[in-house]
């Protein structure tokens, strides 16, 4: 009697799991890049701009900071010492066609930079900047990393011609101008960033980012030249779908985008805090330079 | 005369306790409602300057007078902008050098005195002064003793290492550490606000103080940061900021305060469509005999001036001019303190 | 009784008692030496709009007729920003006189006291724009 309710109720258990797969189809459905399925036509709430409401914690996670090309698992920078620790995962490519296109001598930089990621030396103001990843040394990551970085961030959407977004790496920020006339009147690390809306997608054009940052620890790079405009479009209440085409007519033979989604920190009272990485990278910058004690 | 003014600064520590407007010099308190956000919350948002001229202590010899007439005030005001403007070159090179740059670098603000005419910034205790600071134990008198030895080796040019240098210097923290004093440059906060949070995103350096004004609880005691960590709640239309957890490195808080028993209250009320009225509260036991309260205020400076990034570790050349320079002068026979001595000469 | 103007007036040390902030800036004394000023025309050759300083390099062309280059070290480009200032405010090529103190340890580096054009205008001391969001750039 007991089994039998049993399998009666795994009956049904199954028919509903039945149900709910034939179900999805008979509504719109739009498929993400990940394969998943978010209701077209979501609507989302507004904020008090009228516009929808992009506050929270937002993280992603894929692993496009260590590359955003298709990876292996890869050790880390000394697995001598750290064993699997600091190991890379593998990871599928962000970029839409899965190359990003650069131009020949722009590759050979890239390998370049690669090679010597590991690799720094401060001591000539002229080649500060000449080598080694800037996320190592704790450098402002800029647009698009600094919103695939293995970190959240947190988007404050008030009213003003104002949104900010701050990063838990570094505690870096950046200022979002509303319809904004002024150019970048000089380079940033985190660059220069102008927005509206289009629809229900919050369009980013971001100009005067410092040449010097990557955009993954693989050494994939770009020049001054570098023009990046995102879009963030919230696809459901946890969910915000993220797009950024990168130009730079100095490193790529054409332009070319990312996209990848941004999921909502859903923990209870879940706050950014702090990762203020400076005091990990004296040693490494700054150790060479110490007074030696005679023995 | 004693009595009026005394009575005067009565009135003047009971108006900045109620959290009030601070009344000039002659004039009745105006009604002032600050606008709210469309969720109801007083509306602080914008970019704010803090830059003044006024010290933060009382100086010796403005006597007790805690608010300054109109001709004092003008007095005073020309006095200070003689002390700190950047653009005289008198008082010989040891003196110049330390002016640094032209007084077009630095922020013009810091040149003018509060509108308000105060002769100190700090407005409790009433004689304008930080309170007299607690004898430290052998232990804390230790770690004093290095910081200011490693402070003696960089300020003669030969830090030993990284660490001889202030945290400021090295980037890791600046003006962001509340609480908020005005400096010489950069004085500038944004505050933007959102659905039950208000956040202040100092210019320099970089970073977002995110406040929750939702009434959930601080973080664990053991999860502690720079800027430690911070919850407001509103007061009318005064926002109230209690800020715990800071991190155990001495040498970050203001005269060196002890971590684990500091404790600081930041109150912002909008006073004026274009100026906030910031106080902070300071207490720790083992480093002041009393806590100690001052009121800065804010000045709205956008849209006509905005806010620009300050990164700072990231091209922060001198760090490795300090520490090369010091190896190549030790190479060269100096010592800290002490110069090698020039041929002929006796020492 | 003594005025409070006579007060002020009389006070050469107005600020003594006012506490080191939570921060001061460094000493430049710790850096530049004070017994090492140097004043000097120099070609701009190039100049880093960066925090905590801007840096400007000048070629400086010696009575030999040999060319040394200069780091100078001057404020924070934000101030200049705010009064609506750019990177393109110095051209490469503009000739600069620089008043200011050597470093300690003898390199070519100095801060830049005070920077002026050859006919004597103090350099960035105006502005061009305010760089509010309706100005046309």
């Amino acid at each position: 009697m007991q089994l039998r309710r049993t399998i009666g109720c795994l009956g049904v258990a199954g028919v509903i799991v039945l149900l709910s797969l034939a179900v999805p189809p008979l509504l719109g459905q739009q498929r993400s890049p990940a394969g998943q399925q978010f209701p077209s036509a979501y609507r989302p709430p507004r904020a008090a701009d009228g516009h929808p409401d992009l506050n929270g914690i937002w993280q992603a996670f894929v692993t496009a900071n260590w590359d955003l090309q298709d990876h292996e698992a890869q050790p880390g920078p000394h697995p001598e010492l750290t064993g699997a620790y600091g190991a890379g995962p593998a990871g599928q490519s962000i970029v839409e066609g899965g190359e990003i296109p650069y131009k020949a001598d722009a590759l050979a930089k890239k390998k370049a930079n690669f090679e010597n990621r590991l690799r720094v030396d401060v001591s000539n103001d002229k080649t500060w900047h000449a080598f080694g990843d800037p996320e190592m040394k704790c450098y402002m990551p800029g647009v698009p990393r600094a919103t695939y970085m293995p970190f959240p961030f947190h988007i404050v959407q008030g009213t003003g011609p104002y949104i900010l977004m701050a990063y838990e790496f570094t505690s870096a920020t950046r200022i979002i101008r509303m319809d904004w006339k002024q150019a970048a009147p000089t380079d940033s690390w985190m660059g220069w960033s102008r927005g509206r809306w289009d629809a229900d997608t919050l369009v980013v054009d971001v100009t005067g980012q410092r040449e010097e940052t990557w955009f993954d620890r693989a050494g994939d790079f770009h020049s001054d030249a570098l023009h990046v405009v995102e879009r963030y479009t919230p696809v459901s209440p946890y969910h915000m779908m993220y797009e950024a085409t990168i130009e730079d007519p100095n490193v790529f033979t054409r332009p070319w985008k990312i996209s990848f989604p941004l999921y909502r920190r859903m923990e209870k009272n879940v706050q950014l805090l702090e990762f203020k990485c400076v005091p990990f990278t004296e040693e490494l910058l700054f150790g060479t330079f110490r007074k030696q004690t005679a023995r | 005369m004693r009595n009026r003014v005394l009575a005067s600064i009565g009135v003047l520590v009971a108006v900045v306790a109620a959290g009030l407007v601070v009344p000039a010099a002659g004039q009745a308190p105006k009604k002032y409602t600050a606008p709210k956000t469309p969720w109801g919350d007083p509306d602080l948002q914008g970019v704010w300057n803090d830059a003044t001229s006024t010290p933060l202590q009382r100086p010796g010899n403005v006597g007790d007078r805690g608010v300054l007439n109109d001709e004092e005030a003008e007095e005073f005001q020309k006095s200070l902008e003689h002390d700190l403007t950047r653009d005289r070159r008198d008082g010989g090179n040891a003196a110049d050098v330390n002016r640094a740059y032209n007084e077009h670098w630095m922020d013009a603000r810091r040149l003018k005195i509060t509108a308000d005419r105060r002769t100190s910034l700090i407005v409790d205790p009433v004689d304008g002064r930080i309170p007299p600071l607690v004898a430290p134990s052998p232990e804390r008198r230790r770690a004093q003793a290095a910081r200011a030895d490693g402070a003696a080796r960089f300020a003669a040019g030969l830090p030993a290492d990284f660490t001889d240098m202030s945290w400021p210097v090295r980037c890791v923290v600046r003006t962001d550490v509340p609480p908020y004093l005005p400096t010489i440059y950069n004085n500038n906060f944004q505050i933007f606000q959102s659905p039950g949070y208000v956040t202040i995103a100092p210019e320099m350096i970089h970073s977002a103080r995110i406040i929750p004004v939702d009434g959930r609880p601080h973080l664990n005691k053991d999860l502690r940061q720079w800027l430690g960590d911070t919850r407001g709640h509103w007061e009318g239309s005064t926002l109230v900021v209690e800020t715990r957890n800071f991190k155990s490195e001495e040498g970050v808080l203001f005269q060196g305060a002890n971590p684990a028993t500091f404790t600081i209250t930041e109150r912002f009320t909008r006073v004026a469509s274009d100026a906030i009225n910031y106080e902070f509260t300071l207490a720790d036991p083992i480093t002041w005999t009393k806590p100690w309260t001052a009121l800065i205020p804010w000045n709205k400076v956008d849209p006509g001036e905005q806010m620009f990034e300050y990164a700072c570790h990231e091209d922060n050349f001198d760090m490795v001019h300090f520490l090369t320079g010091a190896r190549l002068r030790e190479k060269n026979g100096e010592t800290a303190g002490q110069r090698p001595a020039r041929p002929g000469e006796e020492r | 009784m003594r005025t409070f103007r006579s007060l002020v007036l009389a006070g050469a040390a107005l600020l003594l008692v006012v506490a080191a902030p939570a921060f001061a800036h460094h000493a430049f004394s710790a850096e530049f030496d004070a017994n090492k000023p140097i004043k000097f025309k120099g070609t701009v050759t190039k100049m880093l709009w960066v925090n905590p300083h801007a840096w400007i390099y000048v070629d400086v062309k010696k009575p030999d007729g040999t060319v040394e280059e200069w780091m100078i070290e001057t404020g924070t480009p934000n101030t200049l920003l705010r009064r609506g200032l750019t990177k393109e405010s110095l051209t490469n090529g503009t000739e600069i006189i620089v008043d200011g103190y050597q470093s300690k340890d003898g390199s070519r580096r100095a801060n830049g006291r005070d920077l002026t054009l050859p006919n004597g205008q103090t350099l960035f001391l105006g502005s061009s724009g305010t760089g509010a969001p309706n100005e046309k750039k």
